[in-house]
């Protein structure tokens, strides 16, 4: 067993380097993050990590987790997190609870914000397509609509991870009415998802982290900077 | 383990050296074999890929149930979930028909028929042919067909036989044959028990729960005249499982009882009329009930209960007429009747039915003298959906007395299962997600969305409809090479492009958000190959085998997409980048090498017989999240598991056989949870020395 963690982990090693080298993608993160929040901005692109959204805080006694039901919100304008004593205004773009993300519009907020998932990779989205529907949320139908393989994330039963789905771009409107995008890069504290040999509790506990990053343009258009 | 009793028994070896011929084990071209036309053909003059398993062999290999024995050749890939099934050519468990005697067996869950249920105990031999059989068999026949043949009643034998091992594994089988006037009988009673095991650390559960096995046959045949012969066979089986299951939950523990109780029997008549030399005929009829019931008790309260009842009915009868020395002609039709009741469905108590009838003709010709021509074909018409034609066509030609070689195409299908068609499941203990089969899917949904309980409908949804037979085409191409006396070469190329495949989709959402699932005709996938099998005599008492397969897969959607530029991986970081052709791997849980060597020695009574079973990685797990297995997602390690054997057959018909599964103790607690770890056992058994002609 410890063994096979061992392996895994050397195998994981040599297929990331492997598949840095071959792609040769530069990304601007701090891997020497291990689990504190963290929001840096290098060019046009914004990263986050470690957005705590809900996490774990016990179970019930028939062994379901559950969370303190909290959203945690965020301003993509200000790229800071926005208390939620002012979760009734304009100062928040986006917000995050267990893996549910809404946008401050419809029955979650009074802003214009609003999303929709477009597939393609972040870097190669220059513009938000003329003929994109942008959603609001009506709960439960959220704009990034919540469950398994539907909007940004799919869940693997088995494994009891849940890994953002690989180019699923959220085109997110802010509070505001002015474009981002963005990618989910992560759900686990860190930025590392546990590997699927891991105990059931150090899954639970190390989830609801989010990594993700985006390139908001403040000037209106819809052509990303 | 009882030490003791195994130092007895290696002392006993140790000093025994009574000189006595054995049957030798070499590869017998002349061995006749039936599954691959129905008609008795010597395996050198076979034109699609046979493999023959023999009685021998099992006995070295001193296996105990049928996926012991099929995990030791090339190219079978025991798999784990719902039982222990069989991969033969890269194809799923459910591809592959599992006869007895000619007859299928039923009582698949998730199309995969537990090969443990079988006992090897009575097993004459076993015939395995790849490629699709449907031309001759229908259904289920696309990779191919294991059929296991058991032994016939002979005018007098009795032997018997008794292994203990590791985890308390107790098998022991008793087999005899007598002769009353005409009538010759068999009976034949075997049970198998163990306390199970667990491989999983700091786990109560078991990986493989305690649980007893008993089988009972007997076989009656009687000559009414020289020309008029009835067999009969009847078969019980029963398979009792326990499982506790202990949850600690903040604190306090829950302790849940599981049972799982398996019955199936069946009963198998079958007259043959020899009309004269050139025209033969025989009438079969089966009928096969296979039920289980699963149970899951809390101290409080039944948590779990699931119920599944099969009865199979079928009527047959083949005609084979030999027009000259060189054509055969094959005719036949049947009737097939089937009765599913099972609480997975709406209400147990309401039957699902089909029914089939068939007609098949099969010509066998030889228009030059080393050329041997199959043709055949099949059509099955189903009561729940449209009808299936199957041809094949097999050419041998016999090069030269060292060198023959086989080509042969062929299509093969499988008709939905009950499940894809009736399921109708809600599983409230993980999640209140629910699968309904394709003719319940339609009417649930409506319904559901009627009281405002559907969230959402998706795509899938419209795209319901009759479910159709999945079906595949597959080609084979090899040889048989047999340079001289001590060497023996067979390889066969494999190319399966299968169609239809039915896979589960998201059909809508619950309001809750929980996923509805149904069935549809989707998936396209390829396999193809070659393996190679060879057997070399080193010296008069060594004999060296190996086997090897390469294989690839693919699902053909799935490779559409990646052409398109669609699909994405993502690095390290979470970053997402778009996915190379070159790191797609295909199809999950399929190595592309697996490989076997076994040394057998034998001298005189004493032999050893040692063997390794080797398979590269295997992809488990899509880690990446994009819904398909490429390089760096989650793989299973490759390995190779060594098993060893040593024993020795005295003249007076006592045998004694000591031996070790798993040498290595190879263990995989996640992706071969079916493998124990080293296993020691040591096995007694008596013949009867033969005195009847």
């Amino acid at each position: 067993m410890k063994n096979f963690r061992k392996n895994f982990v050397a195998i994981l090693a040599v297929v990331t380097l492997a598949s840095c080298t071959k792609v040769g993608t530069t990304t601007p993160i701090d891997t020497t993050n291990n689990g504190s929040f963290k929001v840096f901005t290098i060019g046009n692109i914004t990263t986050v990590q470690n957005l705590i959204a809900d996490t774990i805080i016990g179970f019930t006694p028939i062994g379901q987790p559950y969370g303190a039901n909290k959203f945690t919100f965020y301003s993509i304008v200000n790229n800071a997190i926005v208390p939620s004593t002012d979760s009734a205004s304009n100062r928040w773009d986006i917000a995050f609870k267990g893996s549910l993300i809404i946008v401050n519009n419809g029955t979650s907020g009074p802003g214009n914000g609003g999303a929709f998932v477009q597939v393609g990779l972040f870097n190669e989205i220059a513009q938000v397509s003329n003929d994109s529907t942008i959603r609001v949320d009506n709960a439960p139908n959220y704009a990034i609509q919540f469950g398994s393989n539907r909007a940004w994330y799919t869940y693997n039963s088995t494994a009891n991870l849940i890994t953002p789905i690989p180019g699923r771009t959220l085109i997110i409107r802010s509070a505001n009415g002015n474009f981002a995008k963005l990618e989910i890069l992560n759900y686990y504290k860190g930025g590392t998802t546990p590997s699927v040999s891991a105990s059931d509790d150090v899954k639970i506990r190390q989830q609801r982290y989010y990594t993700f990053r985006y390139t908001y343009q403040s000037n209106g258009t819809k052509v990303f900077p | 383990m009882k030490k003791t009793f195994l130092l007895h028994l290696i002392t006993l070896i140790s000093i025994s050296c009574v000189a006595q011929e054995i049957d030798s084990v070499n590869a017998n071209l002349n061995e006749v074999v039936v599954t691959a036309t129905r008609t008795q053909r010597k395996l050198s003059n076979v034109a699609v890929p046979v493999t023959i398993i023999s009685k021998k062999s099992i006995a070295l290999a001193a296996s105990l149930r049928l996926n012991d024995i099929l995990s030791e050749q090339a190219g079978l890939f025991m798999t784990s979930g719902f039982g222990t099934g069989v991969q033969m050519q890269g194809l799923n468990p459910d591809y592959t028909m599992i006869l007895l005697n000619g007859e299928p067996l039923i009582g698949r869950t998730s199309g995969v028929l537990d090969l443990n249920r079988i006992t090897v105990g009575n097993i004459k031999k076993i015939e395995i042919v790849k490629g699709p059989s449907s031309s001759l068999y229908g259904s289920e026949a696309m990779a191919g067909v294991i059929n296991i043949i058991t032994e016939e009643p002979i005018n007098k034998s009795f032997n018997t036989n008794l292994r203990y091992g590791t985890y308390n594994t107790f098998d022991a089988s008793v087999n005899g044959s007598i002769k009353i006037k005409k009538l010759t009988a068999n009976a034949f009673i075997n049970t198998y028990k163990t306390d199970g095991f667990s491989i999983r650390p700091f786990s109560t559960e078991r990986t493989v729960a305690p649980l007893w096995r008993l089988t009972n046959q007997i076989q009656l045949n009687y000559p009414f005249t020289n020309k008029t012969k009835l067999s009969i066979i009847a078969r019980y089986n029963y398979e009792h499982i326990n499982n506790k299951i202990a949850v600690s939950n903040t604190g306090g523990t829950i302790i849940s009882d599981g049972k799982e109780v398996h019955n199936d029997y069946n009963v198998n008549p079958v007259l043959v009329h020899q009309f004269n030399k050139k025209i033969q005929t025989q009438i079969r009829t089966y009928f096969s009930s296979f039920n289980s019931l699963q149970t899951l008790q809390t101290n409080s309260s039944l948590q779990y209960r699931d119920y599944f009842a099969q009865q199979f009915y079928r009527v047959e009868n083949q005609t084979d007429i030999n027009t000259s020395d060189k054509t055969t002609i094959t005719l036949g039709a049947g009737y097939v009747h089937e009765i599913v009741n099972s609480n997975r469905y709406d209400n147990e108590k309401n039957n699902k039915t089909n029914t089939i009838h068939y007609y098949f003709s099969q010509a066998e010709f030889k228009p030059i003298n080393k050329l041997t021509v199959i043709t055949g074909l099949r059509y099955d018409a189903n009561s729940v959906f449209a009808g299936a034609f199957s041809p094949k066509l097999a050419l041998q030609y016999e090069a030269s007395k060292k060198l023959s070689l086989q080509a042969s195409i062929g299509r093969g299908f499988k008709a939905p299962d009950f499940r894809q068609l009736y399921l109708n499941f809600t599983n409230t203990a993980a999640g209140s997600y629910s699968v309904f089969g394709a003719i319940e899917a339609t009417t649930q949904i409506n319904q559901l969305n009627n009281l405002g309980l559907i969230q959402s409908i998706e795509a899938d949804f419209n795209k319901l409809g009759n479910l159709q037979p999945e079906t595949s085409t597959g080609i084979n191409i090899g040889g048989k090479f047999k340079p001289n006396e001590k060497l023996n070469v067979a390889f066969n190329a494999f190319r399966n492009d299968i169609e239809n495949m039915i896979d589960t989709r998201i059909i809508a959402y619950h309001k809750s958000g929980a996923q509805i699932f149904s069935y549809l005709n989707i998936n396209k996938a390829y396999t193809q190959g070659f393996d190679i099998n060879t057997d070399y005599q080193i010296s008069k008492k060594i004999k060296l085998s190996a086997g090897y397969q390469y294989l690839q897969t693919g699902d053909k959607n799935q490779i559409e997409q990646i052409e398109k530029g669609l699909v994405f991986t993502k690095d390290a970081n979470g970053v997402a980048r778009r996915m190379l052709i070159s790191e797609y791997v295909g199809l999950p849980n399929r190595s592309t090498h697996m490989g076997n060597l076994k040394i057998i020695y034998q001298n005189k009574t004493f032999f050893i017989n040692a063997r390794a079973i080797y398979r590269n990685n295997w992809a488990v797990g899509d880690k990446d999240g994009n819904g398909m297995f490429n390089d760096n997602d989650e793989f299973a390690k490759g390995f190779v598991q060594m098993n060893l054997s040593i024993g020795n057959d005295f003249k007076n018909g006592v045998g004694i056989q000591i031996g070790c599964d798993n040498l290595s103790n190879y263990t995989d607690a996640l992706n071969l949870p079916n493998l124990p770890g080293r296993i020691f056992f040591a096995t007694l058994k008596y013949q009867l020395k033969k005195t009847n002609k």
